[in-house]
């Protein structure tokens, strides 16, 4: 209509002209008529404006201004008529015809449809006007409904159109007998046919989910209960429920289950001896409602023979065989008769035993639809590694990734993911979600010549992630385990888990990235990992593994190493009581004490004792891969370690020993001294000066007079006073640890792991205290011993939280230092890799210098005169690590702090000239090689690698574990995983 | 009443199957014996295999429309156009493409079934 108007007024401008144009144009207007008149109302054009105004101005003011399109028309027709009189009359006509088909067959039709009806039936196509009449006739005749059906264009706006108004029938909510209710429904239209229009209902509605009642749609209520009088499945009687107009939507919004049971795609068996069974639609049949599953058979081969042969009698079993591929040579062994035969539908040859049907060892069974569950069916991975079965050519049926993505949760994509398209053209691009929508997901790719963003069927897509990404599991059995990624096998991921330290695969569509480290789950009901359990036969052992379906424990059987796997409800009770034992030599050995196994299969083997039961031990080696490390064995088979006492003993026992033992293995338990230990070995505490660091009493330091279980007194420069044990520090060491340690610094390179480990940093300080100046005796015992294997605070290392102790490695590797090659027992201690915390104490003999000696063996023990200040040593592991210009270190100088610089040149005698700041933007000085450590390097900076077989390539830090640094090389972008004390961070330059 | 109805569904059970374009609900053998009422240009009843292509066993609830031009119900579900007789109220599968290109060429509207 506006643009009509606009056009009107200006051309009402030059309106005098207008005869002059129209003489003017008349002979190229008709020309064009002939070719492209059919355009003009599609295109609403300037011309046509013009033409509208034209006509206007002509007299035909008779035209109804309300229906443009239909003024369009008459426009048209008008023009045609200057024209062609002949072609006005056939469209007259039409029109004329088609009103009155409208009104005589449609009393209902609204303009809207008619106006429909001109646009397309003349503007379709550019074909010729007979054509067109042809067509336009030869379709008149034919029945409306269809034209008209044609012309609903079903959309949410025309569908509001619709909503139940007032002036329109009601629905009345009628009982009848249940599963009736179609019956019912069919049997009134039944009686409406018969008996023509003496009924006056609309319709009858049977829900299938609504049973006892259906629908009837008429004026009145009277029309109603009229129409069901003497049908014999409803309830006259009863009261009729009106509907009331708001809900009548809804009645007829029936979800229509997409029971989407295609080919290849997964359901689980419902019923029978394969239910809960995974099986993969082979074939369906709609028209049956019945469909062919391809699953594991669960045949009792030798029961199949002896039914076959009629010897014994159908029992029904108690349990379910097994699944278990068939073979059809073993059941010809037992003379199973074995039919091989085609099928003539698939033309594939199936076995044929009893009835059934197998192939490539699967059971092909046609069940009912309604038998097997399509629904949220996620086959978990072991399923479908069973289900990869190589056929009779060898080949693996490719299992279609896309079958396992039909039931993913709304949500699973998140913006920012990480995809990879698995199908159609543009399968294996990589790109990152821009946004989710119902369907289609909108991703930008790396590609340049693609168009960006993209978007994607979410069906096509898959997470991606890369080798060294930390994941969580979202979904599947391994939910709630996280670990990072060591593999990508397309959608398949394998994951190093954080709790087991084993490989578990997963789909790639059931983790998300995530930074945090869970110990999976780790408490069912009353059981906890690692908790010590009788089992309901009066077996006993530790729980393992915990998830949702089993318990894994590792029986106390000694030696063994039987693990079992029960349900929670297989499990009598926990035990809580820790008992004591004696180890061979008659030493007591209670919970978290260090032991080693001398004799039996784990020979060897040495960790801390997790639980005590009838004399059996059961003690975790994390060097230990199976059973996530835990060994099972007689108490009788094990020395404590960590020290000579009781053993055929070179040196005379220590009573510190214990004490190093019990901190050294026990890095995160808080309150180290508890059960049964505590006591021992801390009258050394007596006479040191502590700082308190918890508590009202924070900052006050003092001498310890007392010490009683977890508490200590200390004598304050003004009182003596009662603290927590927990909650003092040594000062000495305090002060030299704070600044070493920088746990602040360290905290945010992994935050969500150090909440893990919260008692890390008071470990440090406080245990030294209690060792120190103790330390000596069993040190040097160990030095002189050859026996003695690595010192148990080794694992203390490697068991602390990477990112806590991640400090570790830059005070150590520094070969060529003053003493370190002298070190008898050096080598001996190499592949230990223990680093080594330099404890920059003022003096060689200061107690907490040595506090954390141990670990160096022959340095230290032997060295008592060293200027232990430039302690360091080489344990790197990958042997020589030699500093390289270009690295950033920390140069240590006496009495202050460290101070970052840049290592600018290393001369021939091992001292590096080096640049303080952290850009080496400083003076210049040059310190000796013990004077400069290593700065540990964080994820995603770059590093240069000191030693071993990568020494000198340049990388990039993706992650840590433990000591060990997971980086990726520059040169061939190879992951690879090596210890941290090698890996100097570059300079930023 | 418009014009004459469809058949009538004979039973109430597996039998019935509902036409995929107007949802019209017969046995598979009113549909073998008198084709669809409203897409006669299925031609099941010259072409039987078709009928398992055209229609499903798998639908929703039945509407039996008796005035189809002034129902609402009718009107709503979109089926007011055609013959009275019994409908589903919603069908899944979509028509075989196949068979749209053909409800193409008959200049018949088809509208896929809404995905729930």
């Amino acid at each position: 209509m506006s643009q009509y108007s606009d056009d009107d007024y200006s051309h009402e401008d030059d309106s005098e002209m207008e005869d002059e144009d129209e003489e003017d144009e008349y002979e190229p207007r008709s020309s064009r008529k002939g070719r492209s008149g059919k355009k003009r109302g599609r295109s609403n054009s300037d011309s046509d404006g013009r033409r509208g105004s034209k006509k206007k101005s002509s007299g035909s003011a008779f035209i109804d201004w309300e229906v443009e399109v239909d003024d369009d028309v008459e426009d048209d027709d008008d023009d045609v008529d200057v024209e062609d009189g002949k072609q006005q009359l056939k469209f007259g006509d039409f029109s004329l015809c088609f009103i009155v088909s409208g009104e005589a067959d449609l009393p209902n039709e609204d303009s809207d449809h008619r106006r429909q009806y001109y646009q397309r039936g003349f503007h379709p196509h550019e074909e010729d006007v007979d054509e067109l009449e042809k067509r336009t006739l030869e379709r008149l005749s034919t029945k409306y409904a269809k034209d008209d059906y044609e012309l609903d264009d079903v959309n949410d706006v025309d569908q509001q159109a619709l909503l139940p108004s007032v002036r329109d029938p009601k629905l009345w909510l009628v009982k009848c007998a249940i599963g009736r209710e179609r019956e019912v429904a069919v049997c009134l239209m039944q009686k409406i046919v018969d008996r023509g229009s003496e009924f006056k209902i609309r319709s009858a509605i049977a829900l299938d989910h609504l049973q006892n009642y259906v629908y009837i749609e008429a004026d009145m209520e009277a029309h109603v209960k009229e129409a069901i009088k003497g049908m014999r499945n409803i309830y006259a009687n009863q009261k009729i429920l009106l509907v009331p107009i708001k809900e009548m939507t809804a009645v007829l919004s029936v979800e229509s289950k997409a029971i989407d049971l295609s080919r290849d795609s997964w359901v689980r068996m419902k019923l029978g001896i394969y239910k809960g069974d995974l099986a993969q639609v082979v074939d369906v049949d709609n028209v049956r409602k019945r469909v062919t599953v391809k699953l594991i058979p669960r045949i009792d081969l030798q029961a199949l023979a002896n039914k076959l042969e009629g010897t014994e009698n159908v029992k029904k079993k108690a349990f379910a065989p097994p699944p278990r591929f068939m073979n059809i040579d073993e059941a010809r062994e037992l003379h199973i008769r074995v039919e091989h035969r085609r099928d003539p539908m698939t033309g594939d040859y199936f076995e044929n035993i009893g009835g059934m049907l197998f192939k490539d060892g699967f059971l092909y069974k046609k069940v009912s639809t309604k038998s097997i569950a399509a629904q949220n069916v996620t086959p978990t991975f072991d399923e479908l590694e069973r289900f990869k079965r190589p056929n009779e050519n060898g080949e693996i049926d490719f299992v279609d990734e896309s079958t396992l993505f039909a039931n993913r949760k709304k949500g699973h994509f998140m913006k920012g993911d990480a995809v990879i398209v698995i199908k159609g053209d543009l399968k294996n691009l990589k790109g990152w979600i821009e946004k989710v929508d119902e369907e289609n997901v909108l991703i930008r790719s790396e590609m340049k010549d693609l168009p960006n963003p993209i978007a994607v069927n979410g069906r096509e897509l898959c997470k991606y992630f890369e080798p060294g990404n930390f994941v969580k599991v979202v979904s599947g059995i391994h939910e709630g385990g996280t670990g990072m990624i060591v593999k990508v096998d397309q959608h398949m991921l394998i994951i190093l888990s954080d709790t087991t330290k084993e490989h578990i695969c997963v789909f790639a569509d059931h983790v998300a990235k995530s930074a945090e480290v869970t110990k999976g789950v780790t408490k069912i009901g009353d059981y906890e990992l690692h908790d010590l359990v009788i089992l309901s036969d009066f077996s006993f052992g530790v729980i393992l593994k915990l998830d949702s379906e089993a318990i894994q424990i590792l029986k106390g059987v000694p030696d063994s190493s039987e693990v079992s796997i029960v349900k929670a409800s297989e499990i009598k009770y926990k035990i809580w009581k820790k008992i004591n034992v004696q180890d061979r030599y008659k030493n007591v050995v209670a919970v978290k004490d260090v032991v080693r196994v001398i004799e039996g299969p784990s020979k060897g083997k040495q960790g801390p004792v997790v639980q005590i039961y009838k004399g059996v031990l059961f003690i975790h080696d994390r060097h230990n891969l199976e059973h996530t490390g835990f060994i099972c064995t007689r108490c009788s088979s094990c020395v404590l370690a960590g020290g000579n006492f009781k053993t055929p003993a070179l040196v005379p026992p220590s009573p510190r020993r214990f004490q190093r033992a019990d901190m050294g293995y026990n890095p995160g338990a808080g309150g180290r001294h508890q059960g049964g230990r505590g006591r021992r070995g801390d009258d050394h505490l007596v006479g040191t000066y502590v700082k308190i660091r918890l508590g009202p009493f924070k900052g006050y330091s003092g001498r310890l007079v007392e010490v009683k279980d977890k508490l200590v007194r200390v004598e304050l420069e003004a009182k003596i006073v009662t603290v927590e044990r927990k909650a003092i520090s040594d000062m000495t060491d305090n002060v030299v640890a704070t600044p070493q340690y920088n746990m602040g610094s360290q905290t945010p390179m992994h935050p969500s792991r150090t909440p893990l480990h919260p008692c890390m940093t008071p470990m440090r300080h406080s245990g030294a205290t209690p060792i120190h100046d103790g330390m000596r005796t069993p040190m040097r015992g160990r030095a002189w011993n050859p026996y003695m294997p690595m010192s148990p605070p080794r694992d203390n290392w490697e068991d602390g939280n990477p990112g806590s102790w991640g400090t570790s490695p830059y005070e150590a590797a520094t070969p060529g230092s003053d003493w370190g090659s002298s070190t008898p027992g050096r080598s001996s201690y190499r592949d230990a890799g223990t680093p080594i915390n330099n404890a920059n104490a003022p003096s060689p003999m200061t107690p907490s210098s040595t506090s954390y000696l141990p670990t160096t063996p022959g340095g230290q023990a032997m060295t008592p005169g060293t200027d232990l200040d430039v302690m360091s040593l080489d344990i790197g592991g990958d042997a020589e690590t030699r500093f390289i210009p270009g690295i950033l270190v920390n140069v240590h100088k006496a009495g202050e702090d460290r101070n970052p610089g840049v290592i600018r040149d290393v001369l021939p005698d091992g001292s590096c000239v080096v640049a303080l700041g952290h850009r080496g933007e400083g003076e210049t000085i040059r310190a000796t090689q013990n004077k400069v450590s290593l700065v540990c390097p964080k994820k995603n900076e770059r590093v240069k690698i000191l030693g071993g077989k990568y020494c000198g390539s340049t990388a990039k830090v993706i992650g840590e574990d433990g000591q060990d640094g997971i980086v990726k090389l520059d040169e061939s972008l190879d992951i690879k995983i090596l210890k941290l004390t090698i890996l100097a961070k570059l300079v930023h330059e | 009443m418009g014009s004459a109805p469809a058949q009538i569904p004979t039973s109430f059970g597996h039998e019935l199957r509902a036409c995929l374009r107007c949802r019209l609900v017969k046995t598979y053998d009113q549909f073998r014996d008198a084709g669809c009422e409203n897409c006669p240009f299925f031609k099941m009843e010259e072409d039987h295999e078709r009928i398992v292509e055209v229609t499903t066993p798998n639908f929703n609830g039945i509407i039996s429309v008796m005035d189809p031009s002034r129902s609402w119900a009718a009107r709503w579900l979109r089926i007011g156009k055609f013959a009275p007789g019994c409908y589903t109220l919603a069908v899944s599968e979509p028509l075989p493409e196949e068979m749209q290109h053909l409800c193409q060429e008959e200049r018949v509207q088809y509208v896929l079934p809404k995905r729930m």
